[in-house]
């Protein structure tokens, strides 16, 4: 004698497990999705109105590492660029969005950070490793992806984004 | 029968259900300094040294010799 209840459940958990597998990493040629998020520093930052633009996306946060590492490199990186070309938007996924105000603090940057304390976007653009950057093209189809950061990771992303850039 | 096999099966399925991977973005705690296996490194490496210099012995721990606490 079975439980109908009990069976229900039992295909309940199952279900449960299956659907905790890994959700589909983004890949080259994929469109990036539209997001808009609060900004770390206020207001709304919004992936859409960067249209036209070529976009570093960037998902970090205070408590790793190489993230720290690549905060100021990037920023310098942004500035060899003419702000109509290329934008650099983060999105920063510490629980506590008041730890990486503070983060920014001491080594600020000119580029706003969306706020995710909750960590939607990073399942949505599949997010494999910290930090992980999508290189997006004016269209808002992404065209590169790295993970982790070196600082001998700067020269080949130059030439990426000068290629996209150029990609009139 | 088929009862308790169903329930074993629905305690299994809720205890598989309950390991989710930790996600990359949310390792925060984890990445703590106070969270690694060998929080000093540097400072176990000397205790090793010196626990089996003076014990004439080798531990499990690297490091060849014993007694002298020369190497």
């Amino acid at each position: 004698m079975v439980r109908p209840g009990l069976g229900a459940l039992a295909a309940a958990a199952l279900l449960a497990v299956a659907f905790a597998a890994p959700l589909r990493a983004l890949e080259l040629g994929d469109q990036a999705p539209a997001f808009s998020a609060p900004g770390l520093a206020g207001g709304t930052v919004s992936l859409a109105s960067y249209r036209g633009k070529v976009v570093y996306l960037d998902f970090w946060a205070s408590w790793c590492g190489p993230c720290a590492k690549s905060l100021p490199a990037l920023d310098q990186l942004r500035r060899e660029f003419a702000p109509g070309d290329f934008q650099i938007v983060a999105v920063n996924l510490d629980r506590n969005p008041a730890v990486a105000a503070r983060f920014l603090k001491q080594r600020p940057v000119g580029y706003p950070s969306a706020i995710d304390p909750k960590g939607s976007l990073p399942g949505a653009f599949g997010v494999e490793a910290m930090p992980t950057s999508f290189l997006i093209d004016r269209d808002g189809v992404v065209r590169y992806v790295h993970r982790g950061f070196r600082d001998s990771d700067v020269d080949p992303l130059r030439k990426q984004i000068q290629k996209l850039v150029a990609a009139r | 029968m088929t009862r308790h096999v169903l329930a074993v099966l629905l305690l299994a399925s809720l205890a598989c259900a309950a390991c989710a991977p930790v996600r990359p973005w949310e390792r925060d705690a984890l990445a703590r300094p106070d969270m690694a296996w060998d929080p000093d490194p540097l400072g176990s490496g000397l205790g090793r040294h010196i626990q089996f210099s003076k014990e004439g012995s080798i531990d499990a721990g690297p490091g060849g010799g014993g007694g002298c606490g020369c190497n």
